[in-house]
């Protein structure tokens, strides 16, 4: 990770020297902002600030709220080729290649860049390596972009994060009057400051906080849960159908295999899956362990809660980063927040 | 291990053969820098063989480092890449990655009386310990192998029951949960022979590996009725793993990764989470 910079220094900008200065930015590398794709709000490459999803409303601005699927999926893609195989009689080659392009990243929500930290833990941090995350991860500078307003779902201040939580940014962005503040937090985010262009400013820099507190059950109280009726109950809703993990921004499960991409080129891949799917852990002799819905459903909030925190030694942290998304695209209404208020109450 | 871990190294199938029904042992010659990093492993370790084209599983190796150079796997045909295994032949070329995770601590066992306790392809990541056992006889107590499968043409290793069975102070007992016309052997679960055996705990230590519900009654009986303790159980664990490293998160049980906690576990250190494994 880049070194922190710790001189205090910040600038004043105008939305149209943001907009100049991030189409510098994309000539030079690749720009990923959010974009508007088939009605979604995806963090996406673009060529120019101009296609970025700005808020139109009353004049541009930021961008709102976040976008669908988290940061994650730049640094640890739905797909990733591993290597490329390829079969000729008993003649088998293999062939590395790994991701090299250096990107930048604008209007990254606190939620996300903690996200991002909450993998560097597991795929950084804990031998072995991840070689193709840490190619990702330490080519990408991260924009931030503080939040003035909680998203309906919202409850990072749950969690241990805030609408302006810079620790996990490389330059973060504050809105003010029509403008934005910024301010470089590592290296490489200072790197990226157009020197002598912006405005010095000695203006403080706004703090924000939501008062959004969900209780969250402290981590030695999480196996005198584990046989409770509750999850049985509430997993009646849930369909299984495993979209709050592929839009949480640290569910990480995945699966590896063979793609066939023409006779006798094959490429190994890994891609997301899912701890709630029915066949995720089947076995020789057809065994399928956590056949109950139930079960599955509770090792997602214990993944969350208490195992990845006891796996990955983040002590009392959780690995939920209060984002929401999760509460957003269930079909069923399975609710975190609820689960874990219900979980506070007396028995 | 590679630089990169998820790449395999390649290994020469120099013999391929039927085990059990729809078992196959596929015998491997390590190439290139794989024969280095396979040079020494220990029992209970397992490894992922790569059926190129289709993917790869995770096999415990079925032999001790200490009978050659040749590395030994059982490979049951159960899906995908497992039937990708069983269509290679001699001289064909698989991936290996490993050798990975824990093993049993074969050097604490010393003077210890063992109780092996395999079902159905379980056995195989217990045949190295069987091996080292009969390789280093003088430093361990009696050897009882308690050996199941739910047919007789199920079991794994037959050929290699006279050998065992003419090792010093070792038995062999079989069992099967439906006898064919020629079977002379007990009849009935792996814990009804266990109850029949009934090996004393006293200075002993039992190495279990099977289904999870086997692995459930067993280590119940063993605790509940014949008097060990959860200390002395051991077990290796199976799991639906896709990287082996501790990174693709579906082999939990509890708190505790299959792949680099174990998968071998003693019981007072899991006891408990077994449950979530079931």
């Amino acid at each position: 990770m880049s070194k922190s910079v710790t001189d205090n220094k910040h600038w004043l900008i105008s939305q149209t020297e943001l907009e100049s200065w991030l189409d510098q930015i994309a000539n030079a590398r690749t720009l990923i902002a959010p974009r508007e794709v088939a009605g979604l709000t995806l963090y996406r490459p673009v060529e120019k600030s101009a296609e970025i999803a700005w808020s139109d409303k009353p004049l541009r601005s930021a961008p709102s709220g976040r976008p669908v699927l988290s940061v994650k999926e730049i640094f640890f893609p739905a797909t990733e080729r591993m290597f490329s195989i390829q079969k000729s009689g008993q003649d088998i080659a293999l062939k590395e290649s790994f991701p090299d392009w250096e990107t930048v990243v604008f209007g990254v929500r606190p939620c996300d860049a903690h996200g991002a930290k909450l993998l560097d833990v597991l795929f950084l941090d804990t031998n072995p390596i991840d070689m193709f995350y840490a190619r990702r991860r330490e080519n990408t500078t991260l924009i931030g972009l503080a939040c003035k307003s909680p998203g309906s779902t919202c409850f990072c201040t749950s969690v241990g994060g805030a609408p302006d939580d810079v620790r996990d940014m490389d330059i973060m962005l504050f809105e003010n009057e029509g403008g934005y503040l910024a301010e470089a937090m590592t290296e490489k985010g200072r790197f990226l400051i157009p020197g002598g262009e912006w405005k010095e400013t000695t203006t403080d820099l706004p703090s924000a906080n939501f008062e959004i507190q969900f209780p969250i059950p402290e981590k030695g109280k999480w196996p005198e849960h584990f046989n409770d009726d509750y999850w049985m109950k509430i997993s009646e809703r849930c369909l299984s159908c495993r979209a709050c993990a592929f839009v949480c921004p640290t569910c990480r499960c995945f699966a590896v295999r063979d793609e066939l991409m023409a006779p006798g080129e094959f490429e190994r891949i890994r891609c997301w899956d899912a701890c709630a799917g029915e066949n995720y852990r089947r076995v020789a002799g057809g065994h399928k362990p956590r056949p109950e819905k139930g079960e599955r459903l509770r090792n997602r909030f214990y993944c969350k809660f208490f195992y990845y925190p006891e796996q990955y030694g983040i002590g009392n942290a959780s690995a939920c980063t209060g984002c929401g998304r999760c509460i957003d695209v269930c079909p069923a209404g399975v609710d975190i927040t609820e689960v874990l208020v219900d979980l506070e109450k007396p028995a | 291990m590679n630089q990169n871990p998820m790449l395999p190294y390649l290994g020469k199938l120099v013999e391929v053969r039927d085990l059990a029904a729809d078992i196959k042992l596929l015998r491997l010659e390590m190439l290139n820098g794989g024969s280095e990093a396979f040079r020494t492993y220990q029992p209970g370790q397992f490894a992922f063989i790569s059926a190129f084209g289709f993917g790869e599983a995770p096999f415990g190796i079925a032999n001790t480092c200490g009978r050659g150079p040749m590395v030994d796997f059982a490979v049951a045909r159960v899906g995908s890449v497992t039937t990708g295994l069983h269509e290679l032949g001699q001289g064909d070329v698989v991936g290996v990655r490993g050798p990975l995770g824990n093993w049993f601590p074969m050097k604490k066992f010393k003077g210890n009386n063992l109780i092996v306790l395999g079902g159905g392809i379980g056995g195989a990541p217990l045949r190295p310990v069987i091996q080292f056992v009969l390789d280093n006889r003088p430093d361990f107590g009696s050897l009882t192998i308690l050996w199941a499968a739910r047919h007789p043409s199920l079991l794994v290793f037959t050929d290699e029951y006279d050998e065992w069975r003419a090792a010093p102070n070792t038995s062999l007992h079989l069992t099967v949960d439906n006898p064919d016309d020629n079977w002379k052997q007990n009849v009935g679960l792996i814990t009804q022979l266990l109850e029949k055996v009934a090996p004393s705990p006293e200075n002993s230590v039992t190495i279990t590996c099977g289904p999870p519900i086997m692995i459930h009654f067993v280590t119940k009986l063993l605790q509940e009725k014949l008097g060990f303790t959860p200390r002395n159980n051991y077990v290796t664990l199976e799991a639906r793993m896709h990287c082996g490293l501790g990174k693709c998160g579906r082999c939990n049980m509890g708190e505790k990764l299959v792949c680099v906690d174990g998968p071998v576990f003693n019981m007072e250190e899991v006891g408990g989470l077994l449950e979530t494994y079931m």
